[in-house]
């Protein structure tokens, strides 16, 4: 048992290490060997408690890491405060570029341009703010489309589906939300029930599934409510769950990140978790990273880099799926 | 607790002697471990005594502090033990409630001279169901401040539907982000702060009574001290430290966020924390900014260092642990 393990975990890094030497190879920007050697970088991010935030900050500071480059890594653990007081310590500590994660922009725009203001570059994962050089993210734009014309594909562009919608200050979560709003402009026979449903963090499947539930009661078999939506797929775990417990064939979940217990859930055939669009966040924080080393060593970096996403359905499952099912040793 | 230490003293001297050696070399002992720390962080920690570092720290300790503040009142007008005494458990959540009001008053368009004074009273009405339930019901405080946290953590989601509620005025732009003889607004409200509780608490009359009825209520209320009016009292100060801090919480996030509620732990860090540094091991207002300020400190280093920020939530609870056993170990022997 230990010996298998063991030697799977060392195939892992093997490969790992192989990958991370064809992109250096592939990378303009990598030509030096650590472009980062003598820099300081810190890395704030609002938590790690999900599967997508995780794998990001692990890409960053894994990512600056092998450039060379000292890391700074704060988790400011889902709590706002921790996180501006992190900032502020960390504006104090003057490194050469700071990496900031997700979080609430009302409460970081004005602490992001107080780091613009002590002239330290700033990158962003996930983020859009006019502050940041460099926001790396998936095509949120992109995601939020084709989620929603997936949805409303499976719906046959009728009936009705239930929203959450708890995290519209988070900008990634704004723009696939906007994003559905506008694809359903077209589809007026598809009515989203009012009020919406709020998402929360932490306790988000525990949530979802008593919400759902309670959704499934008032809205019966006969009722024409057919998906559950959210911008992320946290709360569609809990969705799907009280679909499957309620025994209701006619409603589908579709969310967003690639949490591999969801991916398990829509790649299952008689699951009602009906599509999820998988990001690559390990990917998404490596090339922050590499953002920040091409900066520094002086080249152009664009507003914006895009890491491509997937759709995976119940009908593509079969070929999309099996990178982002868990990992099992 | 106090009756208990005068009586069996005079019997057994050199047993006195040496409780008061112990009750010393723990105090100084707090002092030292304070100290040492800071000296440690000074010397390996680049940039920690900077004034700029120093003064962020401050300002990073003003909330918790006033929040603490708050709670060491409620400890001092009810008795430090948290099993008999008296605790507010909802003050975290309270804050959090304050907080949504404010927002939510600013966000409907009531100025800061509406919103303010909304979100102050707001808290002085919860401050007043905690006293209900403690005073007028006789609940255990521990129960009766845990369904008040539960009302009030119920108002704030009801308010905000769990939601960030931005808020953008020319107050908050001064209290976040402006300074005043190189010092940053919230850390002058906390030398302020501290500066008139520790008059009201340990030079007025009234906080000298507080200490009377916490200390003793039976001997208190034979004094002549009306002590319902009193903890009553300790509570409704406690929702109006929780208004005033929400301001400030608005302010430094510029907006309400759920999660206020979080706080508690930290409150009940400093609040017991800060007994180590007084001469009997009473909640004081010093003791508690000493020790809301070593917890800000705490974070400071451990970042500056590179140690991981995981680490600081555990340090917290093992100092809780370490105070609890060593105060109530020297209060007992």
């Amino acid at each position: 048992m230990h010996h298998t393990s063991k030697f799977s975990r060392r195939t892992t890094v093997k490969a790992i290490a192989l990958a991370t030497t064809m992109l250096a190879v592939s990378f303009p920007a990598m030509a030096q060997d650590k472009p980062l050697e003598g820099k300081t970088v810190g890395v704030t991010v609002i938590g790690t408690d999900h599967h997508w935030d995780l794998m990001a900050y692990r890409g960053q500071v894994d990512r600056l890491k092998e450039l060379g480059a000292e890391v700074i890594a704060l988790d400011a653990g889902r709590n706002d405060q921790t996180q501006i007081s992190q900032i502020q310590t960390l504006i104090a500590q003057k490194p050469d570029a700071i990496i900031e994660q997700l979080g609430n922009l009302d409460v970081l725009n004005p602490w992001l341009q107080r780091i613009r203001q002590a002239d330290i570059p700033l990158f962003t994962v996930d983020t859009s703010t006019p502050h940041a050089i460099n926001n790396t993210t998936s095509d949120n734009y992109s995601i939020g489309a084709q989620l929603a014309l997936q949805m409303v594909n499976d719906m046959g562009a009728e009936g009705k589906v239930a929203v959450f919608n708890g995290f519209y200050s988070v900008p990634v979560c704004k723009i696939r939300y906007d994003q559905l709003k506008y694809v359903l402009e077209s589809y007026p026979n598809i009515e989203v029930i009012e009020p919406e449903l709020r998402d929360v963090i932490p306790n988000t499947v525990q949530q979802a599934y008593s919400d759902v539930t309670d959704i499934l009661t008032q809205y019966g078999a006969d009722s024409g409510l057919k998906s559950v939506w959210a911008c992320w797929d946290v709360p569609m775990i809990g969705a799907t769950q009280a679909i499957e417990a309620a025994g209701r064939t006619d409603v589908k979940t579709y969310g967003v990140d690639g949490s591999p217990e969801y991916v398990e859930m829509v790649a299952t055939a008689d699951s009602p978790a009906g599509a999820v669009v998988a990001q690559q966040p390990y990917e998404i924080g490596q090339r922050a990273a590499d953002n920040v080393a091409a900066y520094l060593n002086g080249e152009d970096v664009t507003p914006f880099t895009f890491v491509p996403a997937v759709l995976i359905t119940k009908d593509n499952a079969a070929e999309t799926a099996k990178d982002f099912l868990p990992k099992k040793d | 607790m106090t009756a208990v230490e005068h009586a069996p003293a005079a019997a057994n001297r050199g047993w006195f002697n040496s409780k008061i050696f112990a009750k010393l070399a723990i105090r100084l002992g707090a002092f030292a471990a304070f100290a040492g720390i800071l000296i440690y962080f000074a010397l390996t920690a680049r940039g920690f005594t900077s004034s700029y570092n120093l003064i962020n720290v401050v300002e990073q300790s003003t909330i918790l502090g006033f929040l603490a503040f708050a709670m060491t009142v409620v400890f001092i007008g009810t008795g430090t033990d948290v099993q008999k005494g008296g605790i507010d458990l909802s003050i975290a959540a309270n804050a959090g409630l304050c907080a949504a009001v404010y927002a939510v008053m600013m966000r409907e368009g009531y100025g800061n001279f509406v919103a303010i004074p909304a979100a102050v009273g707001t808290g002085m009405v919860i401050g007043f169901f905690n006293g209900l339930a403690v005073v007028t019901l006789k609940i255990m405080p521990l129960l009766g401040t845990l369904a008040v946290m539960n009302i009030a953590a119920g108002l704030e989601l009801t308010l905000t539907e769990n939601t960030v509620v931005p808020v953008q005025s020319d107050l908050m732009n001064v209290l976040a982000f402006g300074r005043f003889l190189g010092v940053s607004t919230l850390a002058w409200c906390l030398i302020i702060g501290s500066a008139l509780l520790i008059w009201a608490i340990h030079f007025s009359r009234i906080g000298l009574r507080l200490y009377a009825v916490g200390g003793h209520i039976e001997a208190a209320r034979a004094a002549g001290i009306r002590t319902g009016a009193y903890i009553y009292g300790a509570y409704i100060f406690s929702g109006f430290m929780a208004g005033v801090a929400s301001i400030l919480i608005v302010s430094r996030l510029s907006s309400s966020t759920p999660g206020t509620g979080l706080m508690l732990l930290p409150i009940l860090a400093a609040a017991l924390l800060g007994t180590v540094f007084s001469r009997r091991f009473i909640p004081t207002i010093g003791g508690t900014l000493l020790a809301a300020l070593f917890i800000g400190f705490l974070a400071n280093g451990f970042q500056l260092l590179g140690i991981s920020s995981y680490w600081v939530s555990g340090v917290q609870g093992a100092l809780i642990l370490l105070v609890v056993t060593v105060t109530s170990f020297a209060k007992k022997h």
